[in-house]
Order: C-alpha cells, then structure tokens, then sequence
C-alpha cells in the first residue's frame, strides 16, 4: 500500500511536468497552429541558467531560468517565426525542428556536450513519511507548483483581457484580429507564458535528476509533444489531459512492468500513442476550431 | 460633391493568377446604405476584403476620410472606424455570448462606456441577455448573425460592412436584420452591404452597384435600378462594364 | 502523334534522369582524385543520396512529412548485418540469436536486397493505419515509430547487441558499389514518380479534398510510396552498415533524421532534383565546415575554426533555406525538364 502512494506521487509529478510543458506548447499551437520543437531549448537553456547560477540565492537563479527562458522565446519568434506566419503547416514544423536543433547546436557550441551536475534547490532534497512511507519533498512541491501554474494560467486565459483575446485568437485568428485584437501583441504574450512554463519545468526536473546536458528538454518535450497531440491540439484542457496522460502512463509502466520489459517501456508508450492517434488522428479532446473548413 | 467617406478607385486584385477585381471603382457617403450585388464569384467578397486588409490590391486606390488604406493591418482598420462582418458569421463559438461581445469592445479605451454599450444591446435583444454566459456555438443562425452585428458594433465603427447577412436564414429573420440594418443608419452609421438577394439589398438600400466578373456593371439609386431593363443582363454579366 | 515524334517524346522524359545519374556518375572521378579520406567522403555522399531518395520518394509525393525513414534504415542495416555476418561472429557477438538466424549466410546483394524488403514489409504493416493521417498527427505518428525502432533495436540485446556496436560487418560498399547503388536508388524513385499512382498521391498533395472528391483515394496512394520509401531507405541503412562495418543504434536518430530533412529541404523537397542536389549540395558544405573545424595550415600556425561551428551552421542554413526560399534550390523542378510539364509550386 505505501508503495503504492510512492507510485501514485512519482506518476503525479512527472505528469505535472509534461502537463506543463505540452500547455506551453499548446499555447502556442492554439493561437499561432505553430508546433514548437524550440520549447525544449527554452527548457534547457533555463537549466543551463541554473547551472551557471549555481550557488547563488535561489531567488537570483529562479529569475535567471524566467529571464533566460522568456527572452529566447520571445526571441524565436520575432527572428524565427514570425517570417513564417502564412506558411504552411509542413514548412512550419520543419522549421521549428530546425529551430530547436539549431538552438541545440548552438548551446552544445558554446557549454560542451558534457552533462553538469546542478543542484537548484538543495533545500527540498529532503523526504518525509506518511504511514510509515517516504515521500520526497521535491515531488510534493512539483505536484502543487503544477497545480498552481495550471490553476494561475486558468485564471489569465478565463479572467483576464489579454486571455479572453488570446481564446478568441486560438478560435479564429483572423476574426479575432478583425475584432481589433492584435495578433503581435496575442502571440507576444503565448511565447512569454511558454517561456515562464519552460523555466518553471527547468527548475524543478533539474532539481529531481540533478545535472543538466543538452539534450534535456529534448527529452521531455517529446513526451509532451506526443501528450500535445493525443491530448487533442488547439483544446489547451486536452493538452494538460495528455500530458497528465502520457506522465502516469511513463511512471505506471515503469513500476509494474517485469523488469526485462522496463528499457521498452517508451516504445511500449509511444505504441500507445499511434493507437490513439489511429481512432482519434484529432486527439482526444480535440478543439473544434482545427477542423478543415471547405 | 464632398469627398465620400469610403473611395475605391480603379482597384484591380487578384487571388494568385485569378482576376478577382478589375479597374473597380466605387465609393460610399457618410449615412448612406449602399449594397452591392451580383451572382456568386463577382467579387463582392474580394471587395470588402480589400477594404478591410484581407486582401492587398495590386492597383489603385482606397480612401477612408481622405486617407489611404491599401497596406493598413486589418487591427488598425478596425481601429481607423471600419468595422466588417464577414460571410457566415464566424462567432467564437467555443467562448460565451458575452466574451463575444466584449471582444467587439476590444478596441475601445473607455471600457465603462463599452460596457454599458453592452447593457444596452443585450436589453435590446433579449435573446443575447437570455443566452449570455452560454457557448455562441450553440445560437441559432438567425441569433449568430445579430450577435456578430452588436458585436461589430461595439467597436463604435463609422463604416459597417456586412457580407451576405441574410445566408442561410429564414425570411422572418432576414426581416428582422433588416430592420436592424436600417436602425444602425438611423444611429449615424454608414452601411455597406453585400447581398446576394438582390431583391432585400435593393429594399434597404439607397444606392446599389452591381457586380460581376470582377467589375461593376451597372449602378444607381436602388429604387431605378430594380426596373431598368439592362438589370438583369448587368447582373448575369452579359453587356459593357460600368464606370462610377 | 507518329512514331518516330512518339520515341522521340517518351525520350524527353527520359532527360532528367539522364542528368541525374550522370552527375552520380561523375563523383566516381572525383572520389578518385585525392586520397582515401576524399574517396570515402564521396562514398558517404553518394549513401546520404540513397537515404535522401528514400526520404523523397514518400514525402515529396504525398507532402506528408515523416520522421520514420531512419528508423527504417536502421531495421534495414540490422537486417543486413544479422544475414550476412559470418556466422563465427554472430556466435561471438551475439550468443543469443536463434539458431535459424545464427547459421544463415547471405551474399552482399541478397543481404542487401532483404534489407530493403524487410523495411518494405514492416512499413507495409505499421504503415496502413497511419496513412488517415496527415499534418502533425502525421508527424507525431512517425516520430513514434522511430522512438519505437530506437528503443526496440537498442534493448533488443539478444538480437542486435543492443547498446553496443554490432561489429564485423563485411565492408563492401566501395566507390563503384555506392555510386551504383545510388543511380539504382534514383531510377526507382524516377521510375515510380512516372506512374499513374504518384500522379494521384501529387494531386492529393495539392489538394486533398479536390482529390478526394474527384475520386482518389489517398491511403492506398499514401502506403504504396510509403512502402517503397521504406525500401529504399532499408538500402541505405544496409549500405551504411557495410561501408562502416560497424553499426550503432544512435547513428539512426534524431541527428540523421536532421540531417536528411536538411539535404532534401534545401534540395526542394518537391522534386528528385531537389534530392540530389539538396544531398550534394549540404554534403559538400559539411565537409568543407569539417576541413575548417579540422584547419588549415598557414606557415606554422593552424588556423582552424572552434569545434562545433559546423553543427551550427548546418542548421542555420537550413532556417534561412526554409525562411527565405522555403521551395528549396530546385523550387519543385526537376533538372532538365521540358517546359509545361514542369511541377512548380502552385503560388
């Protein structure tokens, strides 16, 4: 039984983590039908902004991994992205795959492609016990920062101007900017609130596996992508479902598979995805605003 | 003659190597109704997308209050006092009737103002009040179509262009879009109007072009228009097109 | 139409495969003009152009992007390697293969050959339910079939030595091998690009509802090119593994996979034209940024550029590629090609 709660908290944190990081990528999908491979160099040159910061008052790295990761974002897109905006949807994931790559080439360029370890906040390093069980403080703390940040984002997206202009945009950009809403300023802020969502996911994944290397968002933003889309694109409460989804799904394989089963247990994941995706290409909760209009 | 409100002068435009506009001119005076009519595929489409940025002509000229607007983003044509309903309606279907409305007020800076705007059109159609924190989605098309109307309206345009507002509704409820359409004159705004029934178009309408290939063949005071007997030839197309 | 101007026509539409493969046909000079390390420059050129072709053959036709095709070539050379090692070796490297597998000894062509049909032949399988989709589901689909192939072939230790090379592979591919297999690779996707069923995956590509409504059908279209593709890149994947003699589940990754997208992009991903020239194009380009990574010797001091640069420059050119001319070099034309006929893209 303890074991079981251990099971269920390590699969709640790390699906907090991929939710977080498909709703960044959902956030841009929905307004810009953009898929942002680069989101996983936001992550990581957050990470590496820790790393450089390491030692420093947690309060200066935090905000070193925000800086870090909402410039660049904001960055992409001015440099990277908004040449592309009428392109089509083939041209634009292939550039944004191109973009992540070279952002990747550039960092292994400048830092290395040796891992580093990091510590970002040793003071949760510690466990507690429930019913005789221990529980690490760091993935607690990971399940309430995720549910913070989804309830926060909630309230931008239902309660505010520039949410209600950002909904109406991932509905139909172009009515959206014939009400007067301002595409630049509607995308401005989704790169933004991706930049803080890939900080965020940096400080605390750094903070569980301990060292940074330059494939580390790679890692999680293809779980998240895969979550984006059997999640359901464009539907940002889809996008969070599939990450939850895809992260319990990675943690529960990991605990019950038989042990020679285990190194398979991401092909055994991503067997899943095609099979969604074969019975619902659109996700599983997908947004009305991607169907085809003829 | 005082400079019109709305001039549209020899603009040709085109979608790739389709003509869609060619050597068009018209123009609108401030508190008229004018439509513009003609068969599927004239360009009274590409007429209004050219005027509110949707499509950029590659000749001639369009002036609002004197000044161009050819290159204008459609975010600040909005923001210059053109407002445009485009064909079928296009309500945020997954946001509620009022995120629709407010976002019709997006523009405006005076958002008391803009909320007792609001007020007042949801007493005006009650059905908008009834439904108001319910998905648009889910209105009738007859209540979509004056959803997006108030919500054009909220930007408080001086010019409001309507894209076939009776498709797909029944008469009774084209009749009463009409009447609105009529009430919006009466409250100091100028209406452009395309219509593909050309009989509800030349009703409400003072003045009317008629348009097809991509130019105007025919155009006048609504009234003459419906009995000169070159109408329906200018309407299929068939005779010499049309200078204003 | 007379004869003769009949001959005469379907000669013309011969004409760019003509140029094609004479230009595959020149590096074989060229490879022989410098040293060893040259000559096996060439060698990897003319096996990206296999690989490349592969990738074409599926996503220049159906304008479906796919990210499996290395994972194709990796079943490919694995194939490849298993039938074809001397069966002294696989009793070392891989005690554990099933004895059918242990004894058999294939020769070069057959080994290759079945690499390719066993690439066909997996593709036929996963391929026809995958084929409904298009875009990004698309994407996400094939990007998890090679996740699948990463992690199936890289745990499957019994079979393949998982994370460890597969060492001892005869290596067979020399100059003329490559350069043969590579013409090979171009005639069938030129071959295939004529028929009456590429014809209508490229009108599906257009547009696939005015396809759609017209009759066609995309998912057969789709596998048939899909399959093929996997054919092709399999043969790449075996061919690889020959020339190298060893082989490394990481090689048929994300990187290559960057790597062909790169060549065939900047190539203009809509032609065969764009394959080559896109291949030989980035292929020279990364090896003159490796001679500068690696430096040049002025008097005595080595002027060389820092390590890494030319990663980033691959990649740069690939955005600005896709930026500036995202049609690539070609623009959709194949080389040669008589006007009217020509496969421009539709403004």
């Amino acid at each position: 039984m303890g074991n079981l709660l251990q099971i269920l908290v390590d699969a709640l944190s790390l699906g907090g983590l991929y939710a977080l990081t498909a709703l960044g990528i959902g956030l841009i999908f929905s307004v810009m039908r953009l898929a942002n491979f680069a989101h996983a160099e936001f992550i990581t040159c957050a990470a590496y902004a820790l790393f450089a910061l390491s030692g420093s008052p947690l309060v200066m790295s935090l905000s070193a991994a925000v800086v870090v990761a909402v410039t660049l974002a904001i960055l992409t897109e001015r440099v990277a992205f908004r040449p592309l905006r009428d392109a089509d949807q083939a041209t634009m994931l292939i550039s944004s795959f191109a973009v992540s790559v070279f952002l990747q080439k550039v960092l292994i360029f400048a830092v290395g492609s040796r891992a580093k370890p990091v510590d970002p906040i040793p003071a949760l390093a510690q466990t507690f016990m429930i019913g005789g069980v221990q529980i690490g403080v760091l993935k607690i703390v990971t399940i309430l920062t995720c549910a913070v940040l989804l309830l926060a984002l909630l309230f931008i997206l239902k309660r505010t101007r520039y949410g209600l202009q950002m909904r109406a945009a991932a509905e139909d950009f172009t009515m959206s900017r014939l009400v007067g809403v301002r595409a630049d300023a509607v995308i401005a802020l989704a790169f933004l609130l991706s930049g803080i969502l890939a900080a965020v996911v940096a400080v605390l994944y750094t903070a569980q596996t301990g060292f940074v290397q330059p494939r580390l968002g790679v890692q999680i933003v293809i779980m998240a992508f895969v979550a984006t889309v059997i999640g359901g694109l464009g539907n940002l409460w889809g996008v969070v479902a599939g990450g939850l989804l895809v992260g319990m799904g990675s943690s529960l394989l990991q605990a019950f598979l038989p042990p020679d089963l285990r190194p398979f247990r991401e092909a055994i994941l991503f067997l899943g995805v095609i099979l969604i995706l074969l019975f619902r290409p659109n996700g599983l909760f997908p947004s009305r605003g991607l169907k085809e209009r003829i | 003659m005082s400079t019109p409100m709305l001039s549209v002068r020899a603009v040709d435009a085109r979608y790739g190597n389709i003509v869609a506009l060619r050597d068009l001119s018209m123009h609108v005076a401030t508190n008229e109704i004018v439509s513009i009519i003609g068969p599927n595929g004239a360009g009274k489409t590409t007429l209004l997308s050219a005027i509110a940025g949707l499509v950029r002509p590659t000749h001639g000229a369009i002036t609002f209050d004197g000044q161009g607007l050819i290159g204008a983003s459609l975010e600040d044509t909005v923001r210059r006092g053109i407002a445009l309903v485009p064909e079928g309606r296009h309500v945020f279907a997954g946001l509620s009737v009022i995120e629709n409305l407010r976002l019709g007020a997006t523009i405006r800076k005076d958002t008391r103002a803009a909320e007792a705007d609001i007020q007042r059109y949801l007493d005006q159609f009650p059905i908008l009040r009834e439904r108001r924190d319910g998905p648009a989605g889910l209105l009738s098309g007859g209540e979509q179509q004056m959803l997006v109307i108030v919500r054009a309206l909220l930007s408080r345009p001086r010019l409001l262009m309507l894209d076939e507002p009776s498709l797909g509704l029944a008469p009774k409820i084209t009749a009463q879009v009409y009447d609105i359409i009529r009430e919006i004159r009466d409250d100091g705004v100028t209406v452009l109007l395309v219509e593909q029934n050309a009989g509800r178009a030349l009703s409400v309408a003072d003045r009317t072009y008629v348009l097809s290939g991509g130019e105007v063949r025919m155009t006048g005071p609504s009234a003459e228009l419906g009995k000169d007997p070159g109408f329906e030839a200018a309407y299929f197309g068939l005779g010499r097109g049309v200078a204003d | 139409m007379g004869d003769k101007q009949a001959i005469r026509a379907g000669l013309r539409r011969l004409v760019p495969l003509a140029i094609l493969l004479g230009m595959i046909l020149l590096l074989v000079p060229l490879g022989h003009l410098g040293d060893i390390v040259l000559e096996r420059r060439v060698i990897l050129a003319l096996l990206n152009l296999v690989a490349v072709v592969g990738l074409y053959i599926f996503m220049g036709n159906s304008g479906v992007l796919t990210f499996s095709a290395v994972g194709f070539m990796a079943i490919g050379a694995y194939t490849s390697a298993l039938t074809t090692l001397r069966p002294m070796m696989k009793q070392t490297f891989l005690p554990d293969l099933p004895h059918w597998l242990a004894v058999l000894e294939l020769s070069a062509l057959s080994g290759t050959l079945l690499a390719g049909g066993v690439a066909a032949a997996v593709a036929a399988v996963v391929g026809w339910p995958l084929m409904r989709l298009s875009g990004i589901a698309a994407a996400i689909a094939t990007l998890s079939l090679l996740i699948i192939a990463y992690i199936g072939l890289g745990n499957w230790t019994a079979v393949t030595g998982g994370q460890t090379s597969l060492m001892g592979l005869s290596t067979w591919v020399k100059l003329w091998p490559a350069a043969l297999w590579a013409c090979a690779a171009v005639t069938v996707a030129f071959v295939y690009q004529e028929t009456r069923w590429a014809l209508c995956l490229r009108a599906t590509r257009e547009d696939e509802v005015a396809a759609r409504a017209s009759g066609l059908r995309p998912v057969p279209l789709r596998l048939i090119a899909f399959v093929l593709s996997a054919f092709v890149s399999g043969v790449a994947g075996a061919l690889y593994g020959h020339f190298l003699g060893t082989l490394r589940v990481e090689s048929f990754y994300l990187d290559s996979t960057f790597l062909f997208l790169t060549m065939l992009v900047v190539g203009g991903k809509r032609s065969l034209t764009g394959a080559v020239v896109g291949t030989l194009a980035i292929s020279l380009l990364t090896e003159v940024l490796r001679l500068l990574e690696v430096g040049v010797a002025v008097g005595k001091v080595n002027l060389s550029a820092p390590n890494g640069i030319g990663d980033v420059i691959l990649a740069a050119v690939m955005l600005i590629i896709l930026i500036f001319r995202p049609q690539g070099i070609t623009g959709g034309r194949e080389i040669g090609q008589v006007t009217g006929s020509s496969r421009k893209e539709i403004p």
